[in-house]
């Protein structure tokens, strides 16, 4: 099987360079893929589950622009209502209607939303949860998951990275994921102290399998939060739409006080929200927040656009169907050259690892090697499946697999 | 613990070890301690202990106490020791009187060598030779400061303790220097050379990128997008390695 080069992404690289910290930052960042020299820098176009590089690259993309993109790229009815938006108003000084509609929306869908807010990335909002869970409690400490991700504001990285202060944690107490013993026991030590505990629907750090709630235990955290008057706030960001329509919460069955939405919502469109409880809403009005882009009428308008149509066509469903059956077939592949493909996660955003070696770096050449032959795969975070990847797509991604296996079965025997 | 402390630590065990590798690559430093056979016990009170020999054109730096050394040098705090290692002030020899002749002159010319090779400018840099022995020392100061801040500073201590068991190798291709440090059960061990099975490896391109890379000319991402560094296995490790040796400007200027 033919393997693809990329001179121009290279070449792009280095001017980029020369004018722009890292080159490429953030978590589009080459460093995590890994050897980077097996992986595009620069796309030019996408459609469907595909994108183009800047070589002429084709890619079947099972990270989907690390996970905004649901319905597949460039889909032609939220592009119709995004440019229907555009076409009307989009940043203007008052704001559009579609803001309500899209409110008004979002709280018939989701069981515990009795209000939205919307504004550009996960972290505005995950943050903004924060400030409201403060203001309502009167508390200041922020209960979250140790490698649990919410965005890069100071409190949400670890402590130790540049930029992030001692005094950025002071109030941050990190406890492990599905330890609701641990959880107790940190509520008990700061009686009448905690404001709010953030977590995911599940555990999906990078570069790790992802860890699924145990029995009992969301609700366990619900009912403690209840009993001690602390704001239960889901980050929904990554699994949000993925899972449920509703919100996360209810495909693991807990009802949270608040929830961050970001990424599925909008299919690329730039749009985040939180949603709350009724109980909240006062408070979240005392709370001053806001961004210049954050009325934005085009987002919304792709927003709803998007939703109904994953509402429409059981999104969820299809993408955990599609996920099982490309996920099935990798696995089978995999053991035929004797390796074991652990797939953790939920079927529609999996986080893969191959356990015949610990370190990683066996699993980290066979995904670049199936990025050089055209299923572009991460090996430090979890996969996306959208809902615009094929049965072809599977078929190819199943061959280009298997060509991998064969080049690194070579390489470690 | 004391900045101080910590400085002391780090003075001990990551910058004077570099006195091994002046001794063995710079023809300068191997001439002049071909013949001696000399052992400098470095005490400090409440602090690190470490010692110095030279044997056999050898110098070996070591952790804790020599048996009876031909010198002993007392530090009365941390603080002490630093001052004498940045050249404001002197030790207090309690063994070894006679040879405080050698210490002043002969010894005191071997750490300026040290301190030539790990002080440099835009213009020594243009020597390839210059410039290899001043990336070795660089690789080797860092992978032993890793030790001591990891388990003494209180930032590296949180970054240390989310690192899992397993070796880490770097290397600068294509034919070294590499070192190694060892995580375990939160103890940390560095040595030179490699592990066999490291859980991830760190190579640096060649001499030239190595020292842009060590010495944060070139920023990380920068580095390692372009392929100068190339990083593989448990990427977590390497990027708490990598924060760890951020504090090492915190204590050493």
């Amino acid at each position: 099987m033919k393997t693809y080069h990329f001179e121009n992404s290279q070449r792009m690289f280095k001017k980029a360079a020369r004018v722009i910290p890292c080159g490429i930052y953030g978590h589009l960042s080459p460093v995590p893929l890994i050897p980077p020299t097996a992986y595009p820098f620069y796309a030019v176009r996408a459609k469907g589950s595909r994108f183009w590089d800047v070589d002429g690259n084709e890619f079947i993309d099972y990270v989907c622009a690390y996970g905004p993109v649901i319905l597949g790229y460039n889909h032609e009815k939220v592009d119709a209502a995004a440019m229907k938006q555009y076409g009307e108003a989009n940043c203007v000084t008052a704001p559009t209607p579609v803001m309500v509609e899209l409110a008004e929306y979002l709280v018939d869908l989701i069981p515990i939303a009795d209000w939205a807010f919307f504004a550009k990335n996960g972290g505005d909002v995950t943050s903004y949860a924060l400030m409201a869970a403060r203001e309502a409690t009167g508390r200041k400490k922020i209960v979250m998951v140790c490698g649990g991700y919410h965005g890069v504001a100071p409190w949400a990285q670890a402590p130790g990275h540049p930029g992030v202060m001692d005094d950025d944690h002071r109030n941050c107490i990190r406890v492990r994921w599905n330890d609701y013993t641990e959880f107790e026991r940190v509520v008990e030590e700061n009686p009448g102290e905690i404001a709010g505990f953030i977590a995911t629907p599940y555990h999906h750090p990078t570069f790790a399998d992802s860890e699924l709630p145990a029995e009992g235990y969301w609700q366990k955290i619900e009912a403690l939060c209840r009993k001690e008057g602390i704001v239960l706030i889901v980050d929904d960001v990554r699994c949000g739409f993925r899972l449920d329509m509703r919100g996360s919460n209810e495909y693991f069955g807990f009802k949270p006080d608040l929830i961050c939405f970001c990424k599925a919502i909008g299919n690329g469109y730039p749009i985040s929200a939180l949603v709350g409880t009724d109980s909240l809403k006062n408070v979240v009005s005392r709370v001053f927040y806001t961004g210049s882009y954050w009325f934005s009428a085009v987002p919304m308008a792709a927003a709803i656009a998007t939703l109904k149509e994953l509402k429409s066509i059981d999104g969820p469903k299809l993408i955990r169907e599609t996920g099982r059956k490309l996920l099935d077939g990798l696995v089978d592949i995999a053991r035929g050259y004797g390796y074991d493909l652990k797939v953790t996660g939920h079927p529609s955003m999996p986080y893969l690892r191959i356990t015949n070696d610990e370190s990683l770096m066996l699993h980290q050449d066979w995904c670049g090697e199936c990025t050089k032959r055209g299923a572009y795969f991460s090996s430090h975070h979890n996969w996306f499946i959208s809902t615009a990847h094929t049965d072809e797509d599977i078929q190819r991604s199943w061959a280009i697999a298997e060509d991998a296996f064969k080049a690194v079965k070579k390489r470690y025997g | 613990m004391s900045d101080e402390l910590i400085k002391a630590h780090l003075n001990l065990y990551a910058v004077l070890r570099n006195l091994e590798d002046i001794v063995e690559y710079d023809r300068e430093t191997a001439s002049l301690v071909m013949d001696w056979d000399v052992s400098v016990q470095f005490s400090v009170l409440n602090g690190p202990r470490a010692y110095i020999e030279f044997r056999g054109g050898v110098c070996t730096v070591g952790r804790g106490k020599y048996d009876n050394p031909s010198v002993r040098l007392l530090f009365l705090s941390p603080a002490h020791l630093n001052r004498m290692i940045d050249g404001r002030g002197n030790p207090i020899p309690i063994k070894g009187f006679t040879r405080l002749g050698f210490l002043k002159r002969d010894f005191t010319r071997v750490t300026e060598r040290l301190e030539y090779y790990l002080k440099p400018t835009a213009e020594l840099l243009k020597d390839e030779e210059y410039l290899a022995l001043n990336t070795r020392l660089t690789l080797h100061t860092a992978a032993f400061a890793v030790r001591e801040i990891g388990l003494l500073d209180p930032v590296g201590r949180l970054l240390a303790s989310h690192i899992g068991n397993g070796s880490v190798n770097l290397k600068i291709l294509p034919h070294g220097p590499g070192v190694c440090v060892n995580f375990k059960d939160g103890d940390i061990e560095p040595r030179k050379g490699e592990a066999d099975r490291p859980m991830a490896v760190m190579w640096m391109k060649n001499v030239k990128a190595a020292h842009d890379f060590l010495s944060g000319k070139t920023d990380a991402f920068t580095a390692i997008a372009s392929g100068d560094v190339m990083i593989r296995g448990q990427i977590p490790m390497l990027e708490s390695l990598s924060l760890i040796l951020d504090r090492i400007p915190h204590y050493l200027s």
